[in-house]
């Protein structure tokens, strides 16, 4: 359980979110939808511990998740539309290197396995500057599958599904169904709601600002 | 089964990475030896036909070529990895953004320094510079490098999402250079007067080492405030 308590948040000079509490469900997904500008990146960004809060605490149960951004580190995945891929390496390499960052010991097995699961095993040796849009976006969800053998809390996706293809909404969706058997908790900011074969939470911004 | 990593070996691979991200793309390390090379012959041709005038200023032309090739280079440093989301990452990962900074530096310093190492007796024949200055001259170039990298990583993380990052960040960071500069030359200087180079050495080794604890530190402070933003 994700409590938000008393939150605001400031971007630049424009307060997004102010004096606002919330509570997001384990083991849930939990989607959180509205209009383009609402804030829904801001507040992504925010729990991933990017942007500072201006005020109030974020608790996962009784910890306070930014005291200890070591252990918060652990135990979230982040991704947003940027990717986080070098274009000077290929697509293994940067999932190597970004599990090494991460801290997990993956064996080649776990990394092919982790590419196979977004179906882009064959293309492992491309590199990232000659993938298209939607191929950058699977490359980084592969990270999904190696959070499942490690023991990650948190999903925060950021509109995950903007450049992906039918194929890979199928395995992006059995990726979301294999982390909620882990008990793990989703947090999707996204457009679309009809995309997924699952039940989720809805947290809509747009009542939030009337 | 979480296996934690150490933080030494976290630091091992982003060093390993940085490497395979500069090597392959061979331009940046190229542009700097190149560009060095570039600014020390139009001295040279500048001064024309006079070993005289060449002995006194030659150990400054080799800094101040050394500084200006460098500081093009620098804003990339940092910006590709903010542009691609990597920082982004880092950010949300348990590594600490300072030990990833320590890394960045010291693999830009190595890629930097290695080539440079590889093409000084270019740099020797072209400056005519004494062989009893070599072994010094070794150590200075290690020694200003690593201060140079670490400072360039501040302006970097300075610059950062900034618009014209690449006029803002010389007039940042040249201030910072200048003891890097006048300690290097002073070495030299000293063996070319006969001299002990020790004193000035150990100024540049003593500044060296203050940027190695506060760079760290400081651009990790100046890179959350640009991912914050």
């Amino acid at each position: 359980m994700l409590y938000l308590q008393d939150v605001t948040i400031k971007r630049g000079s424009k307060i997004v979110f102010y004096n606002w509490n919330a509570k997001i469900k384990n083991s849930k997904v939990t989607i959180i939808s509205g209009k383009n500008g609402v804030g829904k990146s801001t507040l992504l960004r925010a729990i991933a511990g990017m942007i500072p809060l201006e005020k109030g605490i974020v608790k996962n149960y009784n910890n306070e998740i930014f005291k200890d951004q070591i252990k918060w580190g652990q135990n979230l995945i982040y991704i947003d539309s940027k990717n986080g891929l070098s274009k000077d390496l290929t697509v293994y390499e940067n999932l190597k290197t970004w599990s090494e960052m991460k801290g997990w010991k993956t064996s080649d097995d776990d990394l092919q396995k982790a590419l196979d699961s977004v179906d882009m095993l064959n293309r492992k040796n491309l590199y990232v500057s000659q993938c298209s849009e939607g191929l950058k976006k699977r490359a980084a969800l592969s990270r999904l599958y190696l959070s499942l053998l490690f023991d990650v809390e948190f999903w925060l996706l950021d509109e995950p599904t903007n450049e992906l293809d039918q194929n890979s909404i199928i395995l992006f969706n059995k990726l979301i169904q294999r982390f909620l058997e882990n008990k793990g908790t989703i947090l999707l900011a996204c457009h679309e709601l009809k995309l997924f074969d699952f039940n989720f939470e809805l947290l809509n911004l747009d009542l939030l600002k009337k | 089964m979480s296996l934690q990593s150490s933080f030494i070996e976290i630091f091992i691979s982003h060093i390993k990475r940085e490497f395979l991200i500069n090597f392959r793309s061979l331009v940046d390390v190229i542009s700097i030896i190149s560009f060095m090379i570039l600014i020390v012959t139009l001295f040279v041709l500048g001064i024309g036909p006079f070993e005289e005038k060449l002995r006194l200023i030659s150990n400054a032309i080799f800094w101040i070529g050394l500084i200006l090739a460098i500081i093009p280079s620098l804003e990339k440093t940092l910006q590709r990895d903010y542009d691609n989301g990597w920082l982004d990452q880092t950010i949300t990962s348990p590594t600490p953004m300072e030990l990833i900074l320590l890394s960045k530096s010291l693999a830009y310093w190595l890629i930097v320094i290695i080539p440079l190492l590889i093409s000084l007796p270019l740099f020797i024949v072209l400056l005519n510079i004494n062989l009893k200055l070599i072994p010094w001259l070794l150590i200075s170039i290690l020694v200003g490098g690593l201060s140079i990298s670490l400072i360039g990583i501040i302006g970097s993380a300075l610059t950062l999402g900034a618009k014209r990052g690449n006029i803002l960040l010389p007039i940042l960071i040249i201030p910072l250079i200048i003891p890097i500069l006048i300690f290097g030359v002073g070495i030299s200087e000293a063996v070319r007067i006969n001299e002990s180079p020790v004193n000035n050495l150990f100024l540049l080794i003593g500044f060296t080492l203050i940027y190695l604890v506060i760079s760290p530190f400081i651009s990790a402070f100046l890179i959350r405030i640009a991912i914050s933003r």
